[in-house]
């Protein structure tokens, strides 16, 4: 036990590091922007009709604090993101915690929910296609997967708006509808959020599901000829339950490892599919930070939270993995 | 082998020859031959090489400048034209279209209707002159594939501008073919000296860079990378906007490559002649380069085939966004940008069809790269 609580503590260190380092890239990006936000503000300030001047802009910038040196800067920024303040919108005004909030928490459940859907398809499927010899089967997963790979998430997208308005004349976008989107939460928000959610849900689950399936069959290919599987079967274990409780226990322990890099594919792609559904979450107000206006706090607070639930993903993934494995397990014991 | 020698004297002859020319085969034929054994890669690899080769000619290829200097202005949002051979007036043994007439007034609701006139014919003509254009970017060309006496073709279709769709597809295969080449020749550059240095030296340098690779790993790269494109100043030119992207898909690509080059320097710097060049005082780079390098070519250019449709959708998607190239660059994310409004998807479909070309690159290249990662692997043989 002692060991093992020493392992989840090297581990979440590791975590802590990665999250570090990240911080200092994401926001040594965010610095390199032209312009800083004292001299946004007040470039917005100048539009609304007040004169300024270059000591209102000296001045803004010890309001903010962005007269200090770059490490401190950072420090602080990094001490503040652990606690989930990210301190105020450069354009907005708002503080960031704020506008994110619950946006970045829908979007965190939506990518959760296919990611959960493609290995909801994936395992299954790909387990009966190592086992089966089936080359019909074989081959349109093959080029299922291909196309997967193929067809971006937001070509996919355009193509299922492009049908739905051919046949049902109505773009399917948007998270809620009307009547919803400002109404506080309860049941029926929640079933009105399902009836739209599923689009994007499948939609980044696609090519997801088509890695996923790839790698099941992979590993399970690779586990289903060895003598262990074949003692079984002649023991008269078969059908199912052969399957399941041998090879695919055995096979599926490092898929396990690949969710997190799973999940950061899903990321990538979830501010092209918001755009085209036009979602309102965080995927859409980073394109609405970036392409719009510049807004490099927000910017930056999104980039940091979407890889922090990466990096958190990973950690327990990572325990998961030392919990079901004995291999893992007795590696970490010793 | 011996006692076949008697009784087949002319088998064992062309026997021998086989096994000498598998024997004495460079790396490249082998892998060639393996890869020939592909029925679906050498198809994809067919179709990989024609739409290279319609990328590379597609200024002669196309009948109009993609540009809006090569715009219809009489046929925006125009459907796609099939050239045909027969109509109700007979048949021509020369390929033709219809004349189209385009009508606004009271009596159409104030919307342009399109007509088509049955009896008047545009015929098709090869080889015809048309926008002056520099092939290859310095043969200064102005002779076309083919054209119409009069008037002007678009097969695919023309956007709102009138600009010709079809002309449009041929630039932005190749537009895609130069983005991905450069953005893979980056992450290939920089993965070969992060991983090189990494897997040759070890210990803690490895375990450092390392660390970083695998935290710069975790962020998700596009919407960091448009963090980085939206730095571009929307005053820059279209050429300078596309070696900036090139650029970016670039730092994309490497930590995956990087890990791999490290990987097989890891391994292989332990082998024993490594050590003999190592005593005989070759100077790490040397070593890196003259024995190290060859020993994992073909995976590197595995890896490079792999990566290659990945820099050309990201490429894709950020132009989409309207993050990547702009308009006078025709790249399939420009197209696409006016494709989401509901005006498009429910009158002007055909603004879809390039989608077509791509997702059959991007296979293309997914097959070709499978075919030469299984053809490269001198174990493939021994596990089937």
């Amino acid at each position: 036990m002692l060991q093992f609580s020493r392992f989840v503590l090297v581990r979440a260190m590791m975590a802590l590091t990665t999250l570090v380092i990240v911080s200092l890239v994401v926001f040594t990006l965010m610095e390199l922007v032209p312009g800083d936000c004292a001299e946004r503000y007040m470039a917005f300030k100048n539009t609304q009709g007040s004169g300024i001047s270059i000591d209102d802009i000296e001045i803004e910038r010890q309001r903010l604090g962005l007269d200090r040196p770059f490490l401190t800067r950072w420090a602080s920024w990094i001490v503040n993101a652990f606690q989930g303040e990210f301190g105020d919108s450069c354009i907005l005004r708002v503080n960031i915690a704020q506008l994110l909030g619950v946006k970045f928490w829908l979007s965190l459940g939506v990518c959760l929910a296919s990611l959960a859907l493609a290995y909801a398809i994936a395992i299954p499927v790909g387990i009966i296609s190592a086992a089966s010899n089936n080359p019909f089967l074989n081959n349109g997963l093959r080029l299922f997967s291909y196309l997967g790979l193929a067809m971006p998430n937001f070509l996919l997208a355009l193509m299922i708006m492009l049908l739905s308005t051919i046949w049902f004349g109505e773009t399917l976008t948007g998270l809620f509808s009307k009547e919803y989107r400002d109404a506080p939460w309860d049941w029926n928000k929640f079933v009105d959020l399902m009836k739209h959610a599923w689009l994007p849900i499948f939609i980044l689950g696609w090519s997801a599901t088509a890695f996923a399936l790839q790698t099941v069959r992979a590993l399970m290919s690779d586990e289903i000829g060895k003598l262990y599987v074949t003692a079984a079967a002649a023991r008269g274990v078969f059908g199912a339950k052969l399957l399941w409780r041998y090879p695919a226990r055995h096979a599926l322990g490092p898929i396990v490892n690949s969710l997190g890099f799973d999940l950061n594919r899903i990321f990538n792609e979830l501010p092209i599919v918001a755009l085209i559904l036009t979602l309102t979450e965080a995927g859409a107000l980073l394109i609405e930070a970036l392409a719009r206006s510049n807004d490099q706090q927000l910017a930056g607070a999104i980039i940091f939270l979407l890889t922090a639930s990466i990096v958190t993903l990973n950690f327990f993934t990572d325990i998961l993995l030392a919990v079901i494995d004995p291999r893992v397990r007795k590696s970490i014991l010793r | 082998m011996t006692e076949m020698t008697t009784d087949n004297p002319t088998g064992n002859l062309q026997d021998q020859k086989a096994k000498e020319a598998y024997f004495t085969a460079s790396q490249g034929q082998l892998i060639w031959a393996r890869f020939k054994k592909q029925r679906a890669a050498l198809i994809a690899a067919v179709i990989l090489v024609s739409l290279m080769l319609s990328g590379i000619f597609a200024p002669f290829l196309s009948p109009y400048d993609p540009t809006i200097a090569g715009r219809d202005k009489g046929y925006t949002n125009g459907a796609p034209q099939l050239p045909q051979f027969c109509d109700s007036n007979g048949c021509s043994a020369r390929p033709f279209i219809h004349a189209v007439n385009r009508e606004r007034s009271i009596q159409t609701n104030f919307r342009w209707v399109t007509t088509v006139d049955e009896d008047t014919r545009h015929y098709m003509k090869f080889f015809v002159e048309g926008d002056r254009y520099e092939l290859f970017d310095f043969i200064p060309m102005d002779t076309h594939l083919f054209g119409l006496d009069s008037g002007k073709i678009h097969l695919f279709g023309t956007d709102e501008d009138g600009q010709d769709i079809f002309s449009r597809t041929l630039h932005a295969i190749w537009t895609s073919m130069k983005v991905g080449s450069i953005g893979v020749f980056i992450a290939f550059v920089l993965a070969l000296v992060i991983g090189g240095v990494s897997g040759y030296y070890g210990g803690w340098i490895d375990g450092v860079i390392q660390m970083v690779t695998d935290a710069v790993r975790t962020v998700p790269a596009i919407p960091l990378f448009m963090a980085v494109a939206a730095f571009m100043p929307p005053e820059m030119t279209a050429e300078a906007r596309f070696f900036y992207i090139s650029l970016i898909l670039g730092f994309i690509g490497w930590p995956t490559l990087a890990r791999r080059v490290r990987t097989h320097l890891l391994t292989e710097r332990n082998q024993e002649y490594v050590l003999a060049a190592q005593l005989c005082g070759a100077k790490p780079g040397h070593v890196i380069r003259k024995h190290l390098l060859p020993s994992f070519t073909s995976y590197i250019i595995v890896d490079l085939v792999i990566s290659f449709p990945y820099m050309v959708l990201s490429e894709t998607a950020l132009s989409f966004i309207g993050l990547g190239l702009k308009d006078p660059v025709s790249s399939l994310g420009v197209m696409l940008q006016k494709a989401t409004s509901a005006d498009v998807l429910l009158n002007y479909q055909w603004y879809f069809i390039p989608v077509v070309f791509f997702i059959a690159l991007v296979m293309a290249f997914v097959f070709v790269g499978d075919g030469l990662r299984d053809a490269a692997d001198p174990y493939s043989e021994a596990k089937k």
